[in-house]
């Protein structure tokens, strides 16, 4: 069995090359940073396996993400490197494949994007360009498959050359300084000096640290100082060492391509710059981006989804459950069983797979953000509002993601450069309103707010955006003080996404919802049923004297200034906490009902319109569910900073729940 | 400077020296240093970033930064 890595800069095709290699289904999308993690699969062979890597355009990091990649690069064991490239952008990722031959392994390059290549009038010369680098060179366009069975078949049948490791000259004093880091290094060391003083030279902490344990520290800067100053003299310039090593590879690489390549002119304005004009235009940008948000919500909850939920609702509570029934008599259930089908199980898990259809409807939109380009223009429009919170642009994208599902969202502030920045997006993604918590607004807009469904939930998303945009000025003026925020951000073409790439994506996403129905939410349903149904009288109790209503009640106090202080809400707040979703299970449960329209009906006489508002404005901010805190803590890698943003979670939902509740009885709201 | 270049100018990067490090480090990974041909393809309101294209790619920073790199317009 070999270990293969994938590598190569950004936003390249890296991960549509592994979905199509191994036959899995990882995260694409058009923008830089969308694998933040390893990721490994099997050949379709069965043997080899590949391993997915975060873009990167050096091996020297900048963000996590990168660091991922050099961390890998140092500690982990592989036999062979897969480098692709991006045929249209080749002078820029020549950067990182010279940086990979410098290290010696074996390597075989998937020059990918012919087609983009192909369309800007750039012709490669694919055996020249495999005879300079000295390595095999593999044509593909991994988004349509084409080439990938042969890439396969080469990079998993026997040995592969290293390639040409010499390919740059970086002058004197470098190359002095990497022969003195051989000597002293001399058998010591399983990596390739030549790689790791270059490395060294450009300031890659990692690799840094990673020589610290084998020479003492001194040594080693002695060794950066004296080369940076002999560089200096030799060439009479105050040009930084990382600075000289990119110009001497550029050097090389401009010979490399310029042999390789022929480009023809190309007068006609690409499709991409025109969609730019538009989207980006100075007046139309903001505008546009909301005029999507809203479609993109309108079809979710009202004219799209609504109606196909409410059809499923009907399927569910009328055949499903007549036949589920008929059955359960058939076959002689006895009542208890029959009891914790009907009302746990169905009720539970039917009242949260209701809403599938509208899931389904907003991942895909979502999708289709990602998968268009559309989302790093997103950054580039809010970059400005941002700044003015103490964020950049950038962390609009976990943000964007977030109102998906939470978990991936914090994930993908990895690629925010500032340690300060990605904590705060991390601390802020969760009060984006993700999926789960659209079946709890969905139930209550249904109940009390039939004329302004939409318009009421609509708020609920804007409430979470603004306090977020509040909360970020206020850490970033106290907690997280200091350092400078920075943008940069590339602005991939837009690319025409394609009906199976985003069926795929949907459905990845929307999957997960499914599979919590059918195990989380399902076996929740049946303790908080039996829960229910047994008290410490005894089993088969009045539902008020169940342990369920015990636990809630001794918390219910709690809840009576912001509007619902019965023991059905907080119980159904714990469950919350598992899964957002679950707080549907646990209602349709508790309130005995069957299906969405009677559960409702039996709302509306606990809760008044203003205690049904408060109660959604604390279900969107009171505490990231227990995934989100998992991932919180390992991102941040602190218990202190889980405990905040928990606590500071709920006490920001109280506060504002309180203002809901009370200030709109003030104003004579009920 | 490139933040003071309009809509659709073109320029040649000719110091890049005094930007932010790490906006600097960005853009040498992107290929966008001294001598890279630059075009500002758009100005974002209230001192929003630019948007600015450079062989045949797209990038925004911010205006800012754009102020503290020199440019000289062809
Ligand atoms: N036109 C074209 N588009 C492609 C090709 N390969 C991938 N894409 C698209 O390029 C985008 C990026 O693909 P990914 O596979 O997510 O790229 P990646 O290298 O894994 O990106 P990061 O994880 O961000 O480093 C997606 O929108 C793909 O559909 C190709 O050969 N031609
Ligand atoms: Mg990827």
């Amino acid at each position: 069995m070999m270990n293969i890595a994938l590598i190569g800069n950004p936003n390249t095709g890296k991960t549509s090359l592994f979905n199509n290699l191994t036959g899995s289904y990882e995260y694409v999308g058009n923008w830089s940073g969308v694998t933040v993690e390893k990721k490994v699969g099997i050949f379709k062979n069965g043997k080899d396996q590949l391993i997915d890597l975060p873009g990167v355009y050096t091996l020297n990091p900048l963000s996590k993400d990168e660091g991922v990649v050099t961390n890998f690069f140092l500690n982990e064991p592989f036999e062979k490197l897969l480098n692709i490239l991006d045929a249209s952008q080749l002078r820029r990722n020549l950067h990182l494949t010279l940086q990979l031959l410098e290290y010696g392994a074996p390597v075989i390059i998937g020059l990918n994007m012919l087609d983009v290549a192909k369309n800007r009038g750039i012709q490669i010369d694919i055996a020249k360009l495999s005879e300079s680098l000295g390595v095999n060179v593999a044509p593909v366009v991994a988004r349509s498959g084409k080439g990938c069975d042969e890439l396969a078949e080469l990079v998993t049948a026997g040995a592969v050359g290293t390639g040409k490791n010499n390919l740059v000259y970086y002058g004197k004093a470098i190359e002095a300084g990497i022969l003195e880091l051989e000597n002293k290094l001399a058998g010591k060391i399983k990596h390739p000096v030549r790689w790791l003083a270059l490395q060294l030279f450009e300031g890659n902490p990692y690799v840094k640290n990673y020589l610290e344990t084998i020479l003492p520290i001194e040594e080693i800067e002695k060794l950066i100082n004296s080369v940076t100053v002999d560089q200096q003299q030799n060439a009479d310039s105050k040009q930084a060492l990382d600075q000289v090593i990119h110009r001497k590879r550029s050097e090389a690489i401009d010979k490399i391509v310029s042999a390789a390549t022929t480009k023809q002119e190309n007068k006609k304005v690409p499709l991409t710059e025109k969609v730019d004009m538009v989207v980006t235009n100075k007046f139309l940008g903001i505008p546009i981006f909301l005029v999507l948000m809203y479609v993109m919500f309108m079809l979710t909850f009202d004219w799209l989804g609504f109606p196909l939920s409410d059809a499923l609702d009907s399927f569910l509570s009328g055949p499903l459950t007549s036949g589920i029934t008929a059955a359960l008599a058939a076959a002689g259930a006895s009542t208890f069983i029959k009891d914790l089908i009907l009302d746990g199980i169905v009720a539970g898990v039917g009242g949260v797979l209701v809403f599938v259809p509208q899931i389904f409807i907003l991942f895909f939109f979502i999708s289709l953000l990602e998968d268009s380009g559309y989302m790093a223009r997103v950054a580039l429009v809010m970059d400005r509002l941002m700044e003015s919170v103490g964020l950049n642009g950038k962390a609009f994208i976990p943000m964007m993601i977030g109102f998906g599902c939470n978990v991936p969202g914090i994930m993908a502030a990895r690629t925010i450069e500032t340690p300060k920045e990605r904590l705060m997006t991390i601390l802020l993604t969760p009060l984006m309103s993700c999926s789960a918590r659209l079946p709890v607004y969905a139930l209550f807009v249904g109940a009390f707010f039939v004329e302004q469904k939409a318009a009421v939930v609509l708020s609920l998303y804007v409430l979470g955006v603004v306090i977020a945009l509040i909360l970020a000025k206020v850490f970033s003026k106290t907690l997280l003080k200091g350092e400078t925020s920075v943008f940069v951000i590339e602005l991939p073409p837009y690319r025409l996404p394609q009906a199976r790439a985003l069926w795929r994506s949907t459905w990845d996403k929307g999957k997960g919802f499914v599979k919590k129905a059918g195990t989380f939410i399902f076996a929740g349903s049946v303790l908080i049923w039996l829960l229910a149904y047994a008290g410490p009288e005894g089993v088969n109790v009045s539902m008020d004297d169940s342990y369920l209503a015990l636990l809630g009640g001794i918390f219910a106090p709690l809840f009576a200034p912001i509007g619902f202080g019965t023991w059905q809400a907080s119980a159904s707040l714990f469950t919350g906490f598992l899964a957002k979703e679950a707080i549907i299970s646990t209602m349709n449960i508790i309130y005995f009902v069957p299906d969405e329209a009677s559960l409702q009906g039996l709302l509306a006489a606990h809760y008044t319109p203003l205690a049904a508002y408060s109660f959604m404005a604390f279900i969107l901010l009171y505490i990231p569910c227990l995934a989100t805190v998992a991932t919180i803590y390992k991102e941040t890698g602190s218990r202190r900073w889980t405990a905040f943003s928990i606590a500071y979670a709920l006490v920001i939902a109280y506060v504002l729940s309180l203002v809901i509740y009370q200030g709109g009885r003030l104003l004579g709201l009920t | 400077m490139l933040g003071k270049l309009k809509t659709g100018e073109k320029g040649r990067i000719m110091n890049i020296a005094s930007a932010d490090k790490f906006v600097r480090r960005r853009l040498l990974d992107l290929g966008i240093a001294e001598g890279s041909e630059v075009c500002v393809k758009c100005i974002l309101p209230f001192g929003g970033p630019v948007m600015v294209e450079s062989c045949g790619q797209c990038i925004g920073i911010r205006r800012k930064e754009a102020l503290r790199i020199e440019v000289e317009r062809v």
